[in-house]
């Protein structure tokens, strides 16, 4: 359900006490959509986020990052204020979208709210020169991956409980 | 560097019997309080001036939050000094432990609860929500995203170290076999049998190269101690754990880019080296007698050996395979069973080394565990991605 119990509407009865001749009955949903709050992924509009410049770029194709235009820091995850020098003056610059398996693994069980239906799946930590980040190895099978393979960006959408559209970053073998 | 102005001591603690248990929150937190309170008779809750409370995920796992004054409640402590509950993730009970050791040394107040304590346990259907948080210890934008819990974390830190230093998985078998095999005999541990090498490699492969038995558990429990001024100690007991120093270093990253290392943990050689410094201790494997160290997961304890600064980097897999980290080698390592064997809740798992340590030095642990005459021992944890170690110091002897 996706609007709220209105208390001053007597013919709204959800979350609301039943009489069914005997005891009074309160009345829980059986289950919840997945709540906002346990879903993993960011809000990336401007209205919700002073990042969202990375969400923007990503959706356009471009993986980036932001880059202190004073100190020349490169920063990863992107940042507003840079935490080697707190300037603020900081600009987004483009990553490179192929790098190298630094490690890896796999998720057999135990996998997080959203994610136990994608079990089993690979996870690793790219390594793109400057920077390293973690991420989801698509199309990948622990048993045929080493580290130093060549590995290439995918940009997925996320189809999720909020109503914009939101994207985000994976990468997979690359086709050699 | 801290001057530790007052002597503070461990003058007694108490623990839940640990595993998948059959009982609420509220009921760890009461037992643990009852052992604590049980195991110093000289000492009741209208004594203690200071609560100090480690707890991870009440709000995830408990549905509920504000948790030390719900403490203070259920044990009957009015407190007129400090209270709070810290949170690190897994070091959290060692951190309720440095504040309260903090306060008293600071002068503060002369008698604290520390008490750690988690539920971790839900019906099978809920784990999915329950390891929904686990999975954001590190930036959960961008790496809990990706389904980064502990075990496939941990999986490449193992998979580093062996690729860099040739450590190898019958070494990290080893370390499980040992912890396990020490919990065998503990009767608050959640895992109570004996294991083999062999047993261990042949587990379920969760996060390869890491099975199940390289993993700590998913436990319930609770553990209490008391820590009193020197001045205070000397009224209700002959003897006490001394918290002779204590250490703590992040280095500016908790996300994946931002860690110094897969295969190097440089914040504990920092957090050692605060701890040891303080204590006045020169050449650890030799000064220390006993040690508690943070296996979550077998790898752990093995890079822990290197950069507590024990043997050089690269060194710790041989190290367990020389036998140096048993109960007759070198120093005596988890003897209490570890986070393997012992299983690990969070929140409670340092106060729970701290009363091992201090159970060791009185020698009323299991005899097939104890360690012959300990008079000196460390407690170690690391939390989260391992980007924040903890190391504290303890001594039978007053400092």
């Amino acid at each position: 359900m996706t609007d709220h119990y209105d208390p001053t509407d007597s013919t709204d009865t959800r979350n609301h006490i039943r009489t069914d001749g005997g005891r009074d009955v309160v009345e829980l949903p059986d289950q919840v959509e997945l709540p906002r709050l346990l879903d993993f992924y960011e809000l990336q509009t401007e209205e919700t986020t002073e990042i969202a410049e990375f969400y923007d770029n990503l959706r356009e194709g471009q993986l980036t990052t932001t880059e202190c235009q004073d100190c020349g820091e490169l920063h990863f995850p992107p940042r507003i204020v840079c935490p080697e020098c707190q300037s603020d003056d900081l600009a987004y610059v483009d990553l490179p979208h192929e790098g190298e398996l630094f490690a890896f693994s796999t998720v057999r069980a135990g996998a997080p709210m959203g994610m136990e239906d994608d079990v089993p799946f690979v996870i690793g930590i790219v390594d793109l020169g400057e920077i390293t980040l973690s991420a989801h190895l698509d199309d990948a099978e622990y048993d045929d991956l080493s580290i130093g393979d060549p590995v290439e960006l995918k940009i997925v959408e996320i189809d999720g409980p909020v109503d914009h559209e939101r994207v985000f970053y994976r990468f997979e073998p690359k086709e050699t | 560097m801290t001057d530790v102005t007052r002597n503070v001591g461990i003058v007694g603690g108490g623990h839940t019997k640990w595993g998948t248990r059959e009982a609420s929150y509220k009921d760890l937190i009461q037992e643990a309080g009852k052992a604590t309170f049980d195991d110093t008779p000289n000492v009741g809750p209208e004594d203690v001036e200071g609560l100090f409370v480690g707890s991870v995920q009440p709000e995830r796992f408990a549905f509920q939050t504000h948790v030390a004054p719900m403490v203070a409640e259920l044990l009957g402590i009015d407190v007129d000094s400090m209270i709070a509950r810290t949170e690190l993730a897994c070091a959290s009970g060692q951190a309720a432990l440095r504040y309260a050791w903090l306060a008293i040394a600071a002068g503060q107040l002369d008698t604290a609860l520390v008490l750690g304590v988690e539920k971790m346990n839900l019906p099978r259907e809920y784990a999915p929500e329950a390891q929904a948080s686990m999975a954001n210890v590190m930036d959960r934008e961008f790496d809990g995203v990706n389904g980064f819990n502990a075990p496939p974390y941990f999986a490449m830190i193992a998979q580093r170290h062996m690729h860099e230093y040739d450590t190898t998985r019958e070494q990290l078998a080893q370390v499980a076999a040992k912890n396990k095999t020490h919990a065998a005999s503990n009767a608050f541990a959640q895992f109570q049998s004996e294991v083999s090498v062999d047993e261990v490699i042949d587990s379920f492969e969760l996060s390869p190269p890491l099975c199940l038995y390289d993993c700590s558990g998913v436990t319930d429990g609770a553990a209490g101690l008391i820590l009193m001024s020197e001045e205070k100690a000397r009224e209700v007991s002959d003897e006490a754990a001394w918290i002779t120093g204590s250490g703590q270093a992040c280095f500016s990253g908790n996300s994946i880019n931002n860690l110094p290392s897969m295969s190097a943990w440089p914040q504990a050689t920092t957090a050692a080296e605060q701890a040891y410094d303080q204590a006045g201790i020169d050449d650890p494997l030799e000064e220390l007698d006993v040690a508690e160290v943070h296996d979550c997961f077998s790898i752990s304890e093995i890079v822990e050996y290197e950069d507590l600064g024990w043997v050089e980097k690269g060194e710790g897999g041989k190290f367990i395979e020389d036998g140096r980290s048993e109960l007759d080698g070198d120093i005596a390592v988890n003897p209490r069973g570890g986070l393997l064997g012992c299983g690990h809740p969070l929140g409670a798992t340092g106060v729970s080394q701290a009363l091992e340590v201090f159970n060791q030095f009185r020698g009323t642990v299991e005899s097939d565990r104890q360690v012959p005459a300990p008079e000196t021992g460390l407690i170690h944890n690391l939390s989260g991605s391992a980007s924040v170690h903890s190391v504290m110091t303890l001594s039978r002897e007053r400092p």
